[in-house]
């Protein structure tokens, strides 16, 4: 078409493609540093089963219900499920994974202050679903 | 067609090619303690604040297109396809 020009066009194209590249650049970077380990991270072995989750730390010590864990450290859940598919969640450490018979899945995370805090299924499950709760208890370090 | 060729390499050598390398830079050393309810904030407010931007950017745009090219505009010109008979 005489006298006119496309480059608008083709700027307007190649911003379009800049920004998905920085958005998706972003949340690969973030989604990259919240998936990497810490090194000495504790592994905590999460069982979600109908209607209650279990905890058993690496000397072995289970837990029902209750979860206790030292301020300041690093701790990996492996998180899997004995029944159906639940969803492991501490809501105020923005810690949310699922957990699925036959696998096992990960997610790390790092207290920072001593407190109470709600562990809760956030798959519906059952029945019960609404009452598969435990307790986050974050304790100064022992040594 | 060369200048687009060309605009596109730019484009990657000053986005693509970071972001990549950046990405893989870490490889498998430990990570460090961060707070993820910092991250995953942070990501969320950049990624509202970039959508707000561009919201504003293609509304406000497709506004003045609608207003700008009215018939009804002081300044419209009508072109080859509609004729000249208004």
């Amino acid at each position: 078409m005489a006298g006119h020009s496309n480059w608008p066009e083709w700027i307007y194209v190649g911003v379009v493609i800049a920004i998905m590249c920085w958005v998706g650049a972003e949340a690969w970077e973030a989604e990259r540093l919240v998936e990497h380990v810490p090194e000495g991270a504790e592994i905590i072995k999460v069982t979600g089963q109908q209607w209650f989750w279990t905890f058993e730390h690496e000397d072995g010590t289970k837990e029902i219900g209750e979860l206790h864990v030292e301020k300041g450290k690093a701790y990996k859940f492996e998180i899997h499920s004995t029944d159906v598919n639940h969803s492991f969640n501490i809501h105020d450490y923005v810690v949310l994974m699922d957990a699925i018979p036959g696998r096992v899945n990960t997610v790390w995370f790092a207290p920072d202050a001593v407190g109470e805090h709600d562990i809760q299924c956030r798959e519906y499950c059952g029945l019960i679903h609404y009452n598969m709760r435990g307790t986050l208890i974050v304790e100064e370090p022992h040594s | 067609m060369k200048g687009i060729v060309g605009l596109f390499l730019v484009l990657a050598v000053m986005v693509i090619v970071p972001a990549v390398e950046y990405a893989f830079a870490a490889g498998d050393e430990p990570g460090e303690y961060l707070d993820r309810r910092v991250v995953i904030w942070n990501l969320f407010f950049r990624m509202m604040t970039i959508a707000f931007v561009v919201g504003a950017v293609v509304s406000g745009t497709m506004i003045w297109q609608v207003w700008r090219f009215r018939e009804s505009h002081p300044k419209a010109k009508p072109t080859a396809y509609e004729g000249t008979d208004w």
